[in-house]
């Protein structure tokens, strides 16, 4: 689920984390600020077409087939965006706006499709060091980030395992019921992946 | 104090209020430890304490010759300890990246890293799983990922705690087999499996926080199944 990268020799995957992460922040946030005209909603996908097609994902029509994966991946964040903004600000920023974040979630995808996450905390580590003389940890504000990410997937099986749990005792999808046991387990998690690093070495 | 073993002397722990291990007083320069017990026994307590996750209430305490509470980052690079929920040990979303953050610590040379995470995941089967979703994976792949970011540090001890509890008799054996192997490290095993207690050198019996008996494997289970069979 949260494992996008897929190997590959394309000029993207050759490129250095760090450089890689700076220019797609850029094309990012460049996405973001267009403003919210019809044009607008034809540069962002335009965007993401050209960022899949010639990021060198594989032969052919490799990219634009992982592009159509991304977007469908990601359906029910445009949908709720465009019925959204529809409702509340008409059709043409409805379109800009829900394209403009469609266009930056899936370019920022490319990132994860093209970089390990281990390149990624490097590279992160290396940008935060400078932070290092306000006292700040750049190690562990990676690690941190790393954690998070997967953590997710493992609660999101918790969660399913205490619903599972409680539908064998009979009982009924309540949230109130769901989220005690659920928040034992967690922190339980917590507790057991506090464990497992320290015995790895981590501070 | 052993150099190379566990050394206990009147040792006690507490968690919050209550005494969960007290006075165990213990020399071990054995290769492979059982300790064994039943549930809330102090075993788990005892592997937690000697891997240095507890800090000790009272008493004096060797691992490796290293006392946990003042050494506690040396004892870490040269230990590994395996829980019995693998879920909450792999850290990396991929198979290969999550070996490799077992190294991440010690800044090695890319190709050397790049050979030993190559070489421990070839020992474990893993190879072919290199780039697959690391929670994705079975249970048993899971608890041989565990091994896996374990072993690929070459500890001088590994502490296992329960490690085949969820897995079937296939990857138990497995794991098993693999905790055994003699790579030149230490083992101690805390398993509610008579079968792999007694394939240990030593045994260690607890009940209700203390140490009972410890000892040739063979005599201190025939003690252990004399209580259950009360």
């Amino acid at each position: 689920m949260l494992t996008l990268y897929k190997p590959g020799t394309g000029w993207l995957h050759r490129m250095p984390a760090g450089p890689k992460l700076l220019l797609v922040l850029s094309v990012v946030l460049g996405v973001s600020l267009l403003p919210s005209h019809w044009f607008s909603a034809g540069l962002a996908a335009a965007a993401g077409i050209l960022g899949y097609a010639l990021a060198g994902l594989g032969p052919g029509l490799h990219g634009i087939r992982e592009l159509g994966r991304q977007v469908f991946a990601i359906r029910w964040v445009i949908v709720v965006t465009l019925a959204s903004q529809l409702v509340f600000m008409g059709p043409e920023p409805a379109l800009a706006n829900a394209a403009r974040v469609g266009a930056a979630i899936v370019l920022a995808a490319l990132l994860a499709l093209t970089t390990r996450v281990t390149e990624l905390l490097d590279a992160i580590e290396t940008g935060l060091r400078p932070l290092a003389r306000l006292g700040l940890d750049p190690q562990r504000i990676a690690l941190l980030l790393t954690v998070t990410i997967s953590t997710i997937p493992v609660l999101g099986r918790r969660a399913s395992e205490v619903r599972d749990a409680q539908r064998a005792r009979g009982a009924r999808n309540n949230p109130r019921t769901f989220v005690v046991p659920f928040l034992i387990v967690a922190l339980k998690h917590a507790d057991e992946l506090g464990d497992a690093l320290t015995a790895r070495g981590v501070r | 104090m052993s150099r190379n073993g566990l050394h206990l002397k009147n040792v006690g722990v507490r968690l919050g209020d209550t005494d969960v291990l007290h006075d165990v007083s213990l020399d071990l320069d054995a290769r492979t430890v059982a300790v064994i017990g039943e549930n809330g026994s102090g075993k788990s307590t005892f592997a937690r304490l000697v891997g240095g996750l507890l800090p000790r209430a009272s008493g004096e305490l060797g691992v490796l010759g290293l006392d946990p509470a003042r050494r506690a980052a040396e004892l870490r690079r040269r230990i590994a300890i395996v829980f019995s929920n693998p879920d909450a040990q792999i850290i990396m979303p991929t198979v290969a990246e999550d070996v490799v953050f077992s190294l991440r610590a010690d800044r090695l040379p890319t190709a050397e890293l790049e050979e030993r995470v190559a070489a421990a995941l070839e020992r474990f089967g893993l190879t072919d799983l290199a780039e697959r979703a690391s929670h994705d994976l079975s249970g048993g792949q899971k608890q041989m990922l565990a091994l896996c970011g374990a072993f690929v540090r070459n500890p001088e001890l590994v502490i296992a705690d329960e490690p085949t509890a969820y897995l079937d008799a296939r990857n138990a054996r497995r794991v098993a087999d693999h905790l055994f192997e003699d790579t030149g490290h230490r083992l101690v095993l805390v398993t509610h499996d008579l079968a792999l207690a007694a394939r240990c050198d030593q045994a260690v019996l607890f009940a209700g926080g203390s140490l009972v008996a410890h000892g040739e494997p063979d005599g201190i289970i025939a003690r252990y199944e004399a209580v259950l069979a009360c």
